[in-house]
């Protein structure tokens, strides 16, 4: 869908997965990377197989083709003008101002390609009182609101172990970049897009972020559920080989699916059949004027604790399917790995790396039909280091020994 | 006829929404932002779940006083239709043949009982652009699988990633598959919108939004699937990083708790933080996390005296990452957030007045505005009803009469 479009990737482990979404679309992606490599070559995990090459770079350059450029030198810099001249999209994560002072920032660029999209992907934003703030995983996720909610309420709180904030912020990278392309059909110019990662992470609160300014209490963690005014509520339940994710509660939202649970508790004998009279979709109200009996609820709880306690979280993701129950299993990445729905749906693709490997990767994130056919997938894998230099630079009408003079000179 | 236009580079787009709780309006809530005109199709007997879930208006409950209904509805246009009822339906139809962009989240099979699903619609708009958005997509042997973005954190593997090696997942903050999700299903529907326009090819999107989550959990996925080891929850232990944690700090009046995020990236911002904590400025990563619960007892003495904001003031000054843990108080306060403008102020006809999130990116040229708050129940029914459809009073008392409205 996005075959038109040309888009050159400056963002290193901070972003890198925008251009990827756009790549999965269609577009044409090209990475650009210092000639010694991007830092985000460093970042772990790195293949068993081949512990210099990191899996995190490998997850996310996928689809894209790849240059090396030196923007420390004029001439890589210069260099770096002429990929723009054929780009519609721009996205970089430098550090603040580092962009402007190789004289590619915004202002210069738009002056010189009004034509360009410039995504800029920061951890707090290009301008205000905390822009230059060293940014992290953890303290993103901390300014954004998310860290504080999260945790067991006798610890300290925690992040989820494969860090999550510089993802969210490249999704909103690759949206707001597309928004600037709808925008531009309009006004024929680009202009820049201004990502911060911290208010990226503060999406992932459920709009409690907002909760001090509309007069409402301040949420507090609790792990494997929720805590409202002090009283916990645990949203997970121990099974035979692990936990599920087990929300149980009366009310208009989900009091039919703790009807159906009551359904099974009763069909399996663990419950008494006089409870099939019970609606927990009115049973809080009627609670409320004394018509129902406040201890029934929180005794069919234990009864449905105890039932799945002996079951493992395969079978009760089946009775969960037959039942109509709001119960999933709480999957390990181990497990994830050996789905059948992400096998039915063909979500993982194999991908022959330029050294022969052939590697398993995740697939796109969407399954998309345009005009009643799939759209294409791209078996691109990542890029090695400047592998497509002599591609992308005679594509831009260089000649060879124009090319091996800029190698040997540490430009490319 | 049809509702007033917006402003911004989606002008003139129309989206019917019927999707819900949060994936899917986060969607529509983007595209209003930037001028498109949103209709959010609700059930009128069905609750959507983000109107009985918090943060709620002066921290009461009920349908009109959500602020996450609030905040993932601002600028759309609101209409009931109860979709069991026949009359209901052919509203519908119409309102997708008007639209450009559908946008739905029902169990899998639901829309195409009624002759709603895509293959139907497609029939009477060639063009048509439909995302569906479940929580583990069209088909497969789960696609049944009920669930909210909670259920959905626990298929993601995400439930799973976030908590203490020795104890049970505490998981993340709420409904995890509803953060990321949004992002991949809005860029291609953009990416679909500019297909069409430029071929005339109708396109329909199948998320599944446990997959989207997978993206951002790439890295352990690629690992476990080629003879690497499965990634498991580590508290906020960082291989690459040390020390690395969130440390006590001195509460505040009124608080019973507070806390310091700091990240601890290379050798040199070792050597600027080890004098504070009086430790050994020449240790190398491996002899960090050697000694990391040693250290970590020094730097949580040193945070555990002082104010998070004079630790993340001090570290940040010497080039460290740090940042307090904030609460929603102090993201009302935090200047950076003000700088952006981030949270609006909105005149509310029932509540005088409420905050919703700015969009989440600032675009230089067409900065967006929401233009409205969230629709109440139906607000916007009888609007709809004769300026996109040209009902007539009487073809509008019919349809509340036969159901279809209420």
């Amino acid at each position: 869908m996005l075959s038109p479009y040309r888009v050159i990737d400056l963002t290193d482990e901070r972003g890198v997965l925008a251009g990827q979404m756009l790549a999965d679309l269609g577009a044409d992606v090209i990475q650009v990377e210092p000639p010694g490599g991007s830092s985000g070559r460093a970042v772990a995990p790195f293949f068993a197989d081949c512990p210099d090459d990191s899996i995190y770079w490998a997850a996310y350059t996928r689809g894209k083709r790849g240059v090396t450029c030196n923007l420390e030198d004029q001439r890589g810099r210069d260099l770096f003008l002429r990929l723009l001249e054929s780009a519609d999209f721009l996205f970089e994560s430098a550090d603040i101002g580092r962009m402007a002072e190789f004289g590619l920032g915004y202002e210069a660029l738009h002056e010189r390609f009004p034509y360009l999209i410039y995504t800029s992907i920061s951890a707090f934003g290009q301008t205000g009182p905390k822009a230059h703030y060293v940014g992290s995983d953890l303290a993103i996720w901390a300014a954004g609101t998310p860290l504080l909610m999260t945790g067991d309420d006798d610890r300290p709180p925690v992040r989820v172990s494969q860090p999550q904030s510089w993802g969210h912020a490249a999704g909103d990278a690759a949206g707001g970049a597309m928004l600037a392309l709808h925008a531009r059909h309009e006004s024929g110019r680009g202009q820049h897009v201004d990502i911060s990662a911290q208010v990226s992470a503060a999406q992932a609160t459920l709009a409690q972020v907002l909760a001090h300014q509309l007069g409402a209490v301040e949420p507090e963690r609790y792990g494997g559920g929720i805590k409202i005014r002090g009283q916990a509520i645990r949203g997970t339940a121990d099974v035979a080989d692990g936990y599920i994710v087990l929300l149980m509660g009366p009310g208009p939202a989900v009091g039919h699916f703790a009807n159906h649970a009551v359904k099974w508790l009763v069909d399996i004998g663990a419950a008494e059949p006089e409870l099939l009279d019970e609606n927990f979709v009115t049973y809080a109200d009627r609670v409320a004027t004394g018509q129902a009996d406040p201890a029934l609820f929180p005794r069919i709880q234990e009864i449905m604790r105890e039932a799945v306690a002996a079951r493992t979280k395969q079978e009760m993701l089946e009775i969960s399917i037959e039942y109509d129950l709001l119960l999933v299993p709480v999957l390990t990445v181990a497990d994830i790995a050996d789905s059948p729905q992400l096998e039915h749906r063909g979500f993982w693709q194999e991908i022959e790396h330029e050294d022969g490997r052939r590697v398993v990767y995740p697939g796109p994130p969407l399954n998309i039909m345009v005009d009643g056919d799939p759209l294409g997938i791209s078996r691109r894998p990542p890029p090695e280091l400047g592998q497509h230099n002599a591609e992308i630079y005679s594509e831009l009408g260089m000649s060879a020994a124009e090319i091996e003079e800029l190698r040997s000179e540490g430009v490319i | 006829m049809t509702l007033p236009a917006g402003s911004g580079p989606l002008a003139g787009v129309k989206v019917l929404d019927l999707s819900w709780i949060v994936a899917g309006p986060t969607v529509g809530r983007a595209m209003a932002d930037y001028g498109a005109t949103v209709i959010r199709v609700e059930s009128p007997s069905r609750v959507d779940t983000a109107r009985v879930v918090g943060p709620f208006h002066g921290d009461e409950a009920g349908v009109e006083n959500s602020g996450l209904y609030g905040n993932v509805n601002a600028g759309k246009w609101g209409l009931t239709l109860d979709l069991r009822v026949p009359e209901a339906q052919n509203i519908f139809r119409r309102l997708a043949v008007w639209a450009d962009i559908v946008c739905e989240s029902f169990t899998a099979g639901v829309l195409a009982r009624w002759q709603l699903d895509d293959q139907h619609l497609r029939a009477l708009k060639p063009d048509l652009i439909m995302l569906s958005s479940t929580l583990l997509g069209q088909d497969g042997p789960y696609n049944q699988v009920s669930g909210f973005g909670s259920q959905g954190a626990g298929m993601a593997g995400i439930q799973d990633l976030a908590g203490w090696p020795d104890r049970a997942p505490a998981g993340p903050f709420g409904p995890y598959t509803d953060y990321p999700a949004p992002r991949f299903a809005l860029t291609a529907l953009l990416a679909a919108l500019d297909h069409r326009n430029r071929t005339g090819q109708g396109v329909f999107i199948d998320q599944a939004q446990a997959e989207g989550t997978l993206q951002l959990l790439a890295p352990a996925l690629i690992d476990v699937k080629n003879g690497g080891p499965a990634l498991e929850r580590r508290g906020n232990d960082d291989p690459q990083m040390s020390p690395h944690g969130v440390y006590p700090c001195a509460p505040p009046q009124g608080r019973a708790e507070s806390w310091v995020a700091i990240a601890v990236a290379s050798d040199d911002q070792w050597t600027r933080l080890a004098p504070l904590i009086r430790a050994d400025g020449t240790l190398s990563l491996d002899e960090r996390r050697q000694r990391q619960q040693e250290i970590d007892e020094q730097l949580a003495a040193w945070t555990s005296r002082r104010d998070a904001r004079e630790v993340e003031t001090v570290l940040q000054t010497l080039g460290i990452s740090a940042h307090r843990l904030a609460t929603t108080e102090d993201a009302a306060n935090d200047p950076q957030l003000a700088h952006r403008n981030h949270f609006r102020r909105l005149p509310h006809a029932l509540h005088g007045e409420t905050v919703v999130e700015a969009s989440r990116y600032i675009l230089s040229d067409t900065p967006a505005n929401p233009a409205r708050p969230a629709p109440q129940y139906g607000e916007h029914n009888e609007q709809i009803l004769k300026d996109v459809l040209s009902l007539t009073d009487t073809e509008i008392e019919n349809l509340a009469a036969s159901g279809a409205l209420s």
